[in-house]
């Protein structure tokens, strides 16, 4: 396949990056280190390319239905514990399934308007997404738009976050104003009604949205892909006094594993997508045995009772195994396969529990070793805390089943904790 | 990434196909991953390496080299019996990555064949093969 790349591609290179293949794409796996890389998002901050990323726009009056009818998350129940419904500014997670209840791609939908929604999906799968929402749109009045290579992304991701980001906007205060987890101001297109809302100092349009695929507070920066190189170099600039970094995917894919969030494609696939650490995509209803709505795919995953379990692991040490890898319970049978397994260089074991570089709480002369983590998919369930063993070519190694990998993550922390003006 | 003329790559060392370098000191040879491996490699976070005593034949498997980004496996060079592990990479894998032919050597063996030593490749033949895989 022809190597796609980002409007940063030449500067990526120019800057000594370690390329490699991702989604079509060419992109950085890092520029001097991967750990440092990770770290920095921990410590300071990161700041990404993610412009291989793509955007399905849905609108027209029969946007909402077309998009009920399609994902997973239902978009009239889905914020907060009184599930309300999704409001332009806000932002859900869920994925596209197909009539299997097998995923097509999962996907973050930013509500623009009543009539407007952006379906963010994963590397080269706009037209995929495209297609498949056409597919099902018979009889709607929506209009289906793949808008990939039309925009730039930037993920700044770490504590230091807000403070960079606060250099380069025009207005900082306004733009952080009522800004929680999941929520989103502005777009990077001058088409779109709410282009005027967020500026940057150079005048650029962009959309500012708390979110991220890290698990660390932050933002992703959605900017027009002419303006893609000059605000990269401006946000750059504003976090080289914190130590902010400038990150490649392998601490962009370590950083999601310890932080409990699947890869599209490698943890979430073509297999029901049930029995996972993600039911807050699905629409269950109070006994967790239906859906509060209906959607493609929905009756295949009530129907797939046997569908595998996916589950988070965390390794004795940093050792990982290398894929194709296999699970092997206590008796040493085989019950499934590994899905990911990379290292969290930000953690490790004091006493009987784990600590990040972050935690508050970690005890004095704590260094953080790293830890091994990721996810399996196996023929049962299991408890936490469940041994297993991982088997590679090469290695076997002792891993046991939780409920959550890397501790003390921000991502969902209040931007005021962050940034004073 | 490093260009290959960016690579540090000593005249007074054999190299091999995968990427180990060998060097000879008095009765032993010392032994490590070159500049070019470390650098493709990326952070080094784990070596896993055999003990003193133990006996390989040439092209043998002697342990891995754990990145950031893969677990890949060390050759011997030449055959014979290690004398020497490196024991400071146990803490401080990262010694690989910085000083790759220094204090990131990995063991010292006692050959069994002293001449396999002078068929390793020589700099300008290895640098060749770095040319011809680009």
């Amino acid at each position: 396949m022809t190597d796609l790349t980002t409007p940063l591609h030449a500067w990526h290179i120019e800057h000594g990056a370690n390329m490699a293949a991702f989604g079509g794409y060419d992109m950085p796996l890092w520029y001097s280190s991967a750990k440092n890389e990770h770290l920095a998002v921990l410590q300071t901050a990161g700041i990404f390319d993610t412009s291989h990323m793509a955007v399905v726009r849905v609108e027209g009056p029969g946007a909402f239905d077309l998009l009920q009818a399609t994902f997973t998350n239902d978009l009239a129940g889905c914020i907060g514990p009184s599930r309300k419904p999704l409001v332009p500014g806000r932002a859900v997670y869920g994925a596209f399934l197909n009539k299997h209840g097998h995923v097509v791609d999962d996907s973050i939908i930013f509500m623009m308007s009543a009539s407007c929604y952006l379906a963010v999906v994963n590397a080269g799968m706009g037209p995929a997404v495209t297609q498949h929402l056409q597919a099902q749109a018979s009889g709607r009045e929506t209009a289906v738009t793949d808008l990939s290579g039309s925009f730039g992304k930037i993920d700044v991701q770490g504590p230091q976050a807000a403070n960079i980001m606060a250099a380069v906007l025009a207005d900082p205060v306004a733009a952080f104003e009522k800004l929680p987890y999941f929520a989103f101001k502005g777009c990077f297109s001058e088409r779109m009604p709410a282009a005027g809302e967020i500026r940057l100092r150079d005048g650029h349009p962009v959309l500012l949205s708390r979110t991220g695929y890290t698990g660390e507070f932050g933002f992703e920066v959605f900017t027009p892909a002419e303006a893609l190189v000059s605000i990269w170099e401006s946000i750059l600039a504003a976090g080289e006094a914190a130590g902010a970094l400038p990150c490649g995917l392998a601490a962009r894919d370590s950083l999601r594993g310890g932080a409990v969030l699947p890869l599209s494609h490698q943890d979430i696939g073509d297999w029901p997508f049930s029995n996972h650490p993600w039911p807050f995509a699905l629409p269950y209803n109070e006994g967790g045995h239906g859906f509060r709505k209906t959607f493609v795919g929905d009756q295949a995953l009530l129907a797939a009772g046997d569908a595998p379990h996916t589950l988070p692991f965390v390794g004795r040490d940093l050792r990982k195994v290398t894929l194709p890898a296999r699970v092997l319970d206590d008796t040493g049978r085989e019950v499934g396969d590994v899905l990911t397994c990379v290292t969290d260089m930000g953690i490790g074991r004091a006493g009987d529990r784990i600590y990040s570089v972050a935690s508050p709480d970690a005890p004095e002369g704590f260094t953080a070793k790293g830890l091994s983590c990721g996810f399996v998919r196996v023929d049962r369930a299991l408890a936490v805390g469940t041994a297993l063993e991982l088997k590679d070519q090469r290695r076997r190694i002792p891993v046991w089943i939780v409920d959550d990998i890397r501790p003390d993550r921000t991502a969902r922390r209040p931007l005021t904790g962050f940034w004073q003006e | 990434m490093k260009e290959l003329s960016e690579l540090n790559l000593p005249e007074d060392l054999r190299y091999t196909k995968d990427h180990e370098w060998a060097r000879t000191d008095g009765d032993k040879v010392t032994i490590g991953i070159t500049d070019f491996a470390q650098d493709q490699l990326g952070d080094i976070v784990f070596v896993e390496l055999p003990e003193t005593g133990d006996s390989f034949a040439a092209g043998d498997e002697f342990g891995t080299v754990e990145s950031v980004k893969a677990v890949s496996e060390l050759y011997m060079p030449l055959g014979g019996e290690v004398v020497a592990i490196n024991e400071s990479l146990e803490d401080a894998p990262e010694l690989v990555n910085n000083a790759p032919y220094d204090k990131g050597w990995m063991l010292a063996v006692k050959p069994s064949d002293p001449g396999e030593f002078d068929q390793l490749m020589d700099r300008a033949a290895y640098l060749e093969m770095l040319k011809g895989s680009e």
